[in-house]
């Protein structure tokens, strides 16, 4: 088995690269002791282990820290070094520093194509001989030069005597690599690149916001009116529903507590949140596709000044937005953030950004209570969201969180068309992760719920004398100061937990009917809006507090489910008490 | 004087990077060295951060951060 390291700076075309050698025999985890992915794929008796974009690795980043522990002690035979031919400059410093582990190097030259659009002439076969490194061609984007690529690797024949080395500062390793690079490259032409025209406009002072704006809005009707909610609606009506009648027709005969078990527990339970599925996927394509073309860094610049008012960096906003879409990504794709503070501190105000989960909730309730109004309230629900994690934000920075910011450097990357078949692959990524959950734990909660709501420790038994009604009965008190202290209500809260579709299904259950002629008689509109505060604040789902318990252990997890809560109750209590001396 | 002191479109040559190590490695190890030629070439819209261009690189910098790379006019 020959062990390889792969490694580059960012964007450079290394996931692509990874994908191709490896093709779907690859193992995503976690390393150990720190959070940041890892990933290891097979292409027959060659291990690749795909280490995270750095530029160096004598800085401070756990991504840095990671690779220089797998060089270190992964004992790697081989180090693939990925290069953008277009940027050797910065690209070879790595280079120069892997060197010091002595294991034999070879560089995978990509993006030549770039190269040549900016003026470049590379004559790789010199570049070889001055660096005394085995250097070769490829386009990653296109498939081509992996064959040989794998050849080389196979064939063991790589040079072994780097006359390029380790150098003792950063200033002799440039002047070294620009040595190299003026014998082995020229700019044949000058261009103006098209980067630069495109950041003219992005970054104008005046359009910068109102494209941002434009294309966050894009993404979010991408989602919820053009593809996802319709293909949602498809997998509903074609699928799900024919389903569920299919399934009750076939046990028909059978028993009628496995038939409500099969029907209303599983298929109700699993499928309402797996009509989610296509929804989530569209919105990961969105924002996997403004990734991939290099505006996200650009989002980041220009958020920054705003971010750090809240004590985050820019970069901070990228997992943020994600939590529109559903937290436990957000959560984790803050890993990428410098520091601890930031990265707990984002993971802390991402269940703020309501997640596409509770949608269902405020458009049922909004709807029924406020009718014309109701797309105004749901805008205005997701703005409380936002007020309250800058509200939170603000306090925790002159508190908890007071250090001092860390520097804030980003690379404004190249602008390019977005890679189709890299974008497909993170978005079926993550839809296999949430098809995981909807089978797995959902399932499971599904099941308890069914059973809950359908026994007593007499047995089966009605609704209203069921193990849930109970435990509604018990907790309601703590809602009755925010008008909604019915045991129904309460219970939708709890289960809510498992998933925060749930709270509808469970209102479906325990209601039984139409919840637009029922809901009216129970809710007032200020309950009703107290109660949309609840459920956009309080504690998220489990999934959420499960990724916070796996990133920064059990008692960060718990303290903030019960921050949540009383963030929440706080809140509604407001609206309530408030609301009732205005109405 | 200070990259900041640099208008937009103006280069220069770095002549030192100060402050905070871990700052003066990163700038380091991205080329941000003795000597190298650098480029403010774009703002964000409120002024800060600022972007450098060098070693064909360009970078998102804070003000706060950018004045500790001192330069010497060409």
């Amino acid at each position: 088995m020959t062990n390889i390291a792969l490694i580059g700076n960012p964007n450079v075309g290394k996931s692509t690269l990874f994908n191709l050698l490896t093709g779907s025999n690859q193992y995503v985890g976690n390393w150990p002791g720190v959070t940041v992915e890892k990933k290891e794929g097979y292409h027959k008796d060659i291990k690749v282990t795909d280490l995270p974009g750095i530029y160096a690795l004598d800085t401070y980043s756990n991504e840095e820290k990671v690779s220089k522990d797998f060089l270190e002690n992964g004992s790697p035979d081989i180090i693939l070094n990925i290069v953008d031919a277009s940027n050797l400059e910065r690209n070879l410093y790595l280079t120069s520093q892997i060197l010091s582990y002595n294991i034999p190097v070879i560089i995978a030259m990509n993006m030549l194509d770039m190269a040549e659009m900016k003026g470049l002439e590379i004559d790789p076969k010199i570049l070889e001989h001055e660096l005394g490194i085995r250097v070769v061609p490829i386009t990653a984007t296109k498939g081509s030069g992996v064959d040989h690529l794998l050849k080389v690797i196979n064939s063991k024949d790589y040079i072994k005597t780097p006359k390029f080395k380790n150098f003792p500062d950063e200033k002799t390793a440039y002047d070294e690599i620009n040595k190299i690079l003026s014998k082995s490259s020229k700019l044949v032409k000058d261009s103006v690149s098209i980067t630069k025209k495109i950041d003219k406009i992005v970054l104008n002072p005046i359009l910068a916001y109102p494209i941002f704006i434009a294309l966050v809005f894009m993404v979010f009707k991408l989602t919820f009116s053009w593809v996802g909610a319709p293909l949602a609606d498809l997998l509903d009506g074609y699928v799900l529903i024919p389903l569920q009648e299919f399934v009750s027709k076939l046990l028909s005969s059978g028993s009628p507590w496995f038939q409500s078990l099969i029907v209303d527990g599983i298929i109700g339970g699993v499928g309402s949140i797996l009509v989610f599925l296509p929804i989530i996927m569209t919105m990961f394509a969105g924002i996997s596709t403004l990734e991939d073309s290099g505006y996200m860094a650009r989002a980041a610049l220009i958020m920054d000044k705003l971010m750090r008012k809240i004590g985050l960096s820019g970069k901070a906003f990228i997992p943020l937005l994600m939590g529109f879409g559903c937290t436990v990504p957000a959560i984790m794709s803050a890993r990428t953030l410098e520091s601890e503070k930031d990265r707990k501190l984002t993971a802390i105000l991402a269940p703020f950004m309501s997640c596409n989960a509770r949608l269902p909730v405020f458009i049922l309730f909004s709807t029924i209570f406020f009718r014309d109004h109701a797309d105004i309230i749901v805008m205005s629900l997701y703005l409380l969201g936002i007020m309250t994690a800058i509200f939170i934000g603000l306090l925790f920075k002159n508190t908890i969180f007071r250090k001092d910011e860390e520097p804030f450097i980003i690379e404004l990357p190249e602008y390019k068309i977005p890679s189709l078949s890299l974008v497909a692959k993170s978005t079926w990524d993550k839809g296999k992760g949430f098809i995981k959950k909807a089978s797995t734990i959902i399932f499971a909660l599904s099941v308890i719920v069914w059973v809950l709501s359908n026994f007593n420790f007499g047995g089966m038994s009605a609704m209203s004398d069921s193990l849930l009604a109970s435990i509604g009965k018990v907790v309601s008190p703590i809602f009755k100061p925010l008008g909604f202290g019915s045991w129904q209500a309460s219970v939708a809260i709890i289960t809510g937990i498992l998933a925060k579709e749930v709270v509808l299904s469970t209102m479906g259950v325990i209601y039984k009917g139409d919840l637009s002629v029922i809901l009216p008689t129970i809710f007032t509109q200020l309950t009703a809006m107290s109660f949309l505060v609840f459920v956009l604040l309080y504690t998220p789902c489990v999934a959420t507090i499960a990724t916070f318990k796996k990133e920064y252990g059990t008692k960060f997890a718990m303290t903030l489910s019960v921050f949540y809560f009383v963030v929440a109750w706080i809140a509604s209590f407001l609206v309530y008490n408030i609301g009732q001396l205005i109405f | 004087m200070c990259i900041n002191d640099l208008k937009l479109g103006q280069k220069a040559f770095v002549s030192g990077v100060f402050g905070d190590i871990k700052l003066v490695k990163r700038l380091s190890a991205l080329g941000c060295t003795e000597g190298c030629l650098i480029e403010v070439v774009n703002k964000a819209p409120f002024g800060d951060p600022i972007v450098l261009s060098l070693r064909g690189t360009n970078l998102a910098i804070r003000k706060k951060d950018a004045k500790n790379i001192s330069v010497e006019a060409r």
